[in-house]
């Protein structure tokens, strides 16, 4: 039932701004529709948490990695609906967008989380293609939103490379159905019975298919090289979207390749795909150390960030057991994390209107809160203690230093470049002096309390988990 | 009653070939019309591989895929298409990458790798098939090449749904047709997917007043 409350509302939400003009209606119906998926996603995580799945009807289906998922969904979902509200009301007064830019913002953004959720829940790989290709379509116009040429170009990058990609991906995931031939009554072939017939897969079909399926989602993903869509889509996309497309999106197409690993693993053992997410977890991670290294625009800074932990917890995974434990950690960790930092460089950018690095100095004394939900967002991410990623890059290593050594010290050479990189950044950012032009003060509160309540999040998960959660967590890294 | 039994093996290859040289056509065509066409007589061959299908299962679901496939494929990209190079007056597709010579020498490389023994796996899926298997695979490869080397916003929207008919030719040829509603739900998202490049193309010609991709330079670290 939870499951079908939350389509309807978010559908009916994403209808409101195509049949109403009334602005109020729409955002007051977004709000209220995300606090009740909310609880709708966390009843279904407790289910999952005490059942070990919840499958209401046969065409969903919510192993314990979903139900992390969905309530990753629900909270990053809420905090982003209430961040766009005075986001976009403070781009209308500066005559950025207009009421129809307003309506279609809402239609598409409640469209994206319905498909997103629609994809985590779906019992069949296929129709989680199905609803990952229909994300590409719903966020497509969120990224080409102002209508510029460099928006319009991003948009561009973004529907052509995921197409392709996805296009790839759908190729290995029938490729993966091989195997198991014609499953249940209505001819729907599910995640569990793909798992449950796996040893009837060929082990070359299952390799190549594997191949696919990693370039195909891999490029969703943003792992290197197939990432080049990225940092253009989150840098040109409003604010709110980058967090959820950074925070959500990418973790729920790293969903389709995990499902898929095990399958691969139970046919050809787990070295054949461990090597390979290590190879593109390591390019992911280079690749976008020296980039961010020498990047100059803040918002593309973040999103390379997104491509090195994407990176990060390819190699999690791929080692397996307390590796896993640290790439579901990062997941949970990097979601809340980043969704808060665009969130804050989204204030940011409506008080400085530049997304120039060089152009952003003094935010600690125009916006005195954004300022040290900044300078913490930013040390949490880089890995500083006592913060989560620290713990789960820690785990991590850990593990790595065992199984892979050399790589191992080499991760931690990049993760050291990512932090003199950001430290480099941001200190400018936040405690230079501010420039003339820019008023201080006036901190709209309903901007800053979103990313400070993702931060307190991800800051109390650190020291207390719940019980609920550590099942969730207990559960994923046994099966995945 | 084995698949290739109802339809002479032959006739698949054939049409199955068509479908292969009009992506290769697609490739080196100067002209947005013939594209269309082009693309049009594509698509055209996957609704007979499909209805051959149909022959064979008489399954009603693989009926309604044909009609949806030749309605959306056929009937509206065409439309679609030829509206939008009336509307903007874009007779001519912008130049490839590669020269026609390379171009051919190219996709005779990837119609020899589509037959190695690299994809032999693939072909072994249903043995009885592995010629169409294989000349599926090289029409993929093509598909995929059409994208890298076009420089037109047109001919990467073609290249995509090329790689799609690919995909459903491989799948028809080894056997991983999809039940009714997934095919279903496949078409309404190339539909939207279809729609949405149409007005992609729009947006990028009023913005740089041409189609050429390489113009695209905005964006950089």
């Amino acid at each position: 039932m939870e499951i079908l409350i939350t389509i309807f509302l978010l559908f009916i939400a994403a209808l409101l701004g195509v049949i109403t003009r009334r602005r109020n209606v729409i955002e007051g119906f977004t709000v209220i529709a995300s606090c009740i998926v909310i609880i709708c996603s966390f009843t279904i995580a407790f289910n999952v948490a005490n059942n070990g799945q919840y499958q209401p009807y046969p065409f969903f289906y919510v192993d314990s990695l979903g139900a992390i998922l969905i309530m990753i969904i629900g909270v990053i979902g809420l905090a982003t609906t209430i961040y766009s509200i005075p986001y976009l009301r403070k781009e209308t007064e500066k005559g950025i967008i207009g009421l129809t830019r307003v309506r279609q913002y809402y239609t598409l953004l409640n469209a994206f989380i319905l498909m997103m959720y629609l994809a985590i829940t779906s019992s069949s790989p296929i129709f989680f293609w199905i609803f990952l290709e229909a994300t590409t379509l719903s966020t497509v116009f969120l990224i080409s939103f102002y209508n510029k040429l460099t928006a319009v170009e991003a948009a561009w990058k973004y529907l052509i490379i995921n197409s392709i990609a996805l296009l790839l991906g759908f190729l290995g995931t029938l490729l993966f159905l091989s195997g198991a031939g014609q499953s249940e009554s209505n001819g729907i072939v599910t995640w569990q019975f793909l798992i449950e017939n796996a040893t009837k897969l060929d082990p070359g079909i299952a390799k190549i298919a594997l191949i696919f399926v990693l370039i195909g989602y891999g490029t969703k993903v943003g792992l290197a090289p197939m990432h080049t869509w990225l940092p253009d889509a989150h840098s040109k996309a409003p604010a709110p979207i980058s967090a959820l497309l950074s925070g959500v999106l990418l973790n729920i197409a790293f969903v389709a390749i995990l499902r898929f690993k095990a399958i691969t693993d139970i046919v050809t053992g787990s070295d054949y795909s461990q090597n390979i997410l290590i190879v593109f977890g390591l390019l992911s991670i280079f690749i976008s150390t020296f980039i961010i290294f020498s990047q100059k625009n803040y918002k593309r800074l973040l999103a390379y960030s997104s491509i090195e932990n994407m990176g990060i917890i390819s190699i999690g995974f791929a080692l397996g057991g307390l590796g896993t434990l640290a790439g579901v950690l990062h997941i949970i960790f990097h979601s809340l994390i980043k969704s808060s930092l665009f969130m804050s460089v989204g204030t940011i950018f409506l008080r400085y209107s530049s997304t120039k690095i060089v152009n952003i100095q003094g935010v600690l004394k125009v916006l005195p809160i954004t300022g040290i939900t900044l300078i913490f967002g930013f040390l949490v991410i880089t890995g500083t203690p006592p913060f989560g990623i620290f713990f789960s890059k820690l785990l991590l290593l850990s593990v790595g230093i065992e199984k892979i050594p050399i790589i191992t010290v080499s991760i931690v050479l990049a993760m050291a470049i990512v932090f003199v990189g950001f430290m480099k950044h941001m200190s400018g950012m936040v405690f230079d002096e501010k420039p003339r032009n820019v008023e201080t003060g006036n901190e709209n509160i309903w901007l800053v309390i979103p990313p400070v309540v993702l931060l307190c999040i991800a800051f109390i998960l650190v020291f207390y988990c719940p019980p609920y959660l550590y099942t969730l967590i207990n559960s994923v890294v046994l099966n995945y | 009653m084995s698949y290739t039994s109802i339809m002479n093996e032959s006739l698949l290859q054939i049409i199955l070939g068509i479908a292969l040289l009009t992506v290769v056509f697609i490739n080196i065509s100067k002209k947005n019309s013939e594209t269309i066409i082009a693309y049009g007589i594509q698509s055209l061959a996957i609704v007979f591989i499909l209805l051959n299908l149909y022959l064979e299962t008489k399954e009603v679901g693989i009926l309604i895929i044909v009609i949806l496939v030749l309605l959306i494929k056929v009937v509206a990209s065409i439309l679609f298409f030829n509206k939008l190079i009336h509307r903007h007056e874009l007779r001519f597709t912008i130049r490839t990458y590669c020269n026609v010579p390379l171009t051919f020498t190219i996709v005779a490389f990837l119609i020899l790798l589509a037959y190695s023994s690299k994809f032999i796996v693939l072909t072994s899926l249903i043995p009885a098939n592995q010629s169409l298997i294989s000349a599926s695979l090289a029409f993929l490869f093509i598909s995929l090449f059409l994208i890298v080397n076009s420089k037109g916003a047109l001919s990467q929207i073609f290249g995509v749904l090329s790689l799609d008919n690919s995909i459903v030719a491989l799948a028809v040829f080894t056997g991983l047709e999809q039940s009714l509603s997934v095919q279903v739900g496949i078409l309404f998202d190339l539909f939207v997917w279809m729609t949405i490049a149409v007005i992609f193309v729009s947006m990028i010609y009023r913005h740089l007043g041409s189609l050429d991709v390489t113009s695209m330079k905005n964006l950089t670290e």
